[in-house]
């Protein structure tokens, strides 16, 4: 702690919170503005945002107000404070859009220990339980626990792609076998799946804080020795070009529409396949290229507009022609 | 893997001076976000940077996990270094609180030009001296 710190503690307890809808041009002017104010200078910036039902091609909606948001304590800031603000955004809102200043009371406790509400002991599988680092487990006797630093990185196990790639985890791994997640994340698969009893399991993700996070919570879990992970991703140039006993591919129905041909490759006769981040309405585009590449389809599970699905490896090895 | 977002927030906030207090824990608090693992990685990447404004912009995922970015300092930052001004005007239609050259107009919009959603670099010129304008900073030749 240095001086220059604020004292969150003896902090009043109530904060102000200003807000106002504005658009693009207008963010500049009211972000100085409120910067002028705010507590510590800071200021939220909220743009408003489209994507696709699996979070594809997402992209800023600049049809759409941004909203600004600044905070200010309560109790030390004179009532003219905001009457200042007020009139410095009329006289902004005479060249660009700006909308009426909100005023909210907030509380401390609004947010401190919310987020925590998330990240308790969560069970994601029939087995697997996931849990934060600052709270206790007791498994049970046929549990295994999973411990995640929840941040950088996807892979929390809340969503329901992780949970369906779980449960097809735990029923398709053999202990001893040898498993490739690709898009590992925060490397939950992976590290679930050596829990699982994997001998090995190699992960790749393309994305260098994943590398780095599955890395680290590989490290946690005490699995580091059997959960190598590298960038990269799967097909022609892989950090990990074999085959396996298992695959995993967590992502979602385009980017595993792409990579049919890597991912097939890696799944022998007698392999098997788990595709999961696959939203329902590309379900059946998925299936086609899968089965186009040789795969037999085996089953699929669905949860809310989640679907996963899993393949065998080609019945009988490839004749060249 | 799947992700959808939940939200894209833009925080701006002083370099390696992060703390969990407003603007940082009410903004990620409200989605879920583990407010700590935040502030400690912000800190941590910007602590080279101290004294100037580096804002970040958060992806938040439906699961709670994030991604960040960090960004150039904001036009309204760099125009009043540029200015020598303290602050932008009041009422900018009325008042001048100082000026800025065309030369450093460029060079600000030359370092946005990434951040900015700007198509060239003249699209550029435009927005910052647009936000120099509605701040009271003339724009000189």
């Amino acid at each position: 702690m240095t001086e220059s710190e604020p004292d969150t503690v003896t902090q009043a307890p109530a904060w102000l919170e200003l807000s106002v809808e504005c658009d693009t041009e207008a963010v500049e002017p009211v972000s100085e503005l409120f910067a002028r104010h705010g507590y510590n200078g800071g200021v939220v910036i909220e743009e408003p945002f489209t994507q696709d039902p699996d979070g594809d091609n997402i992209a800023v909606d600049p049809s759409r107000p941004v909203v600004v948001r600044t905070f200010v304590a309560a109790t030390d800031t004179p009532p003219t404070v905001v009457d200042e603000i007020r009139e410095a955004l009329w006289h902004l809102g005479r060249l660009r859009h700006v909308g009426e200043l909100v005023l909210v009371e907030r509380r401390e406790e609004d947010w401190a220990n919310a987020w925590k509400e998330h990240y308790r002991v969560h069970r994601i599988g029939r087995r697997v339980v996931v849990r934060a680092p600052w709270h206790d487990h007791e498994p049970a006797a046929d549990e295994v626990v999973v411990e995640l630093d929840p941040g950088m990185a996807f892979g929390t196990g809340l969503h329901p792609s992780t949970k369906l790639c779980v449960l097809g985890l735990e029923d398709e791994l053999r202990p001893g076998a040898r498993v490739l997640d690709v898009g590992t994340g925060s490397g939950v698969l992976a590290i679930a799946a050596v829990l699982l009893g994997a001998a090995r399991v190699d992960a790749v993700d393309i994305e260098p804080v994943a590398v780095r996070t599955t890395r680290e919570n590989a490290a946690r879990n005490g699995v580091a020795d059997r959960v190598a992970v590298a960038e990269g991703s799967v097909g022609p140039g892989a950090p990990f070009p074999g085959t396996y006993d298992l695959v995993l591919a967590n992502i979602i129905a385009r980017v595993l529409v792409d990579l049919t041909s890597g991912l097939a490759a890696a799944v022998p006769p007698g392999g098997t396949l788990v595709l999961s981040g696959i939203i329902e309405s590309r379900e059946q585009a998925v299936r086609r290229a899968f089965e186009d590449a040789g795969l037999v389809f085996d089953r699929r599970t669905q949860m809310e507009d989640w679907v996963a699905l899993v393949y065998r490896g080609p019945s009988a090895p490839t004749m060249s022609r | 893997m799947a992700k959808r977002v939940r939200a894209y927030v833009k925080l701006q906030i002083a370099a390696g001076k992060a703390t969990p207090a407003p603007p940082i824990g009410p903004a990620l608090g409200q989605h879920g976000v583990a407010i700590m693992n935040f502030v400690k990685e912000y800190n941590e990447r910007t602590a080279s940077m101290a004294g100037q404004v580096v804002p970040v912009l958060i992806t938040v995922y439906e699961d709670r996990s994030y991604t960040f970015v960090t960004k150039t300092p904001p036009a309204a930052d760099l125009l009043r270094r540029a200015a020598g001004v303290e602050k932008g005007a009041g009422n900018p239609k009325a008042d001048r609180v100082g000026s800025v050259s065309a030369d450093q107009i460029r060079e600000i919009a030359e370092l946005k030009m990434k951040d900015l959603n700007a198509v060239d670099l003249a699209g550029a010129v435009k927005q910052v001296e647009g936000t120099a304008r509605s701040m009271g900073i003339e724009v000189g030749a």
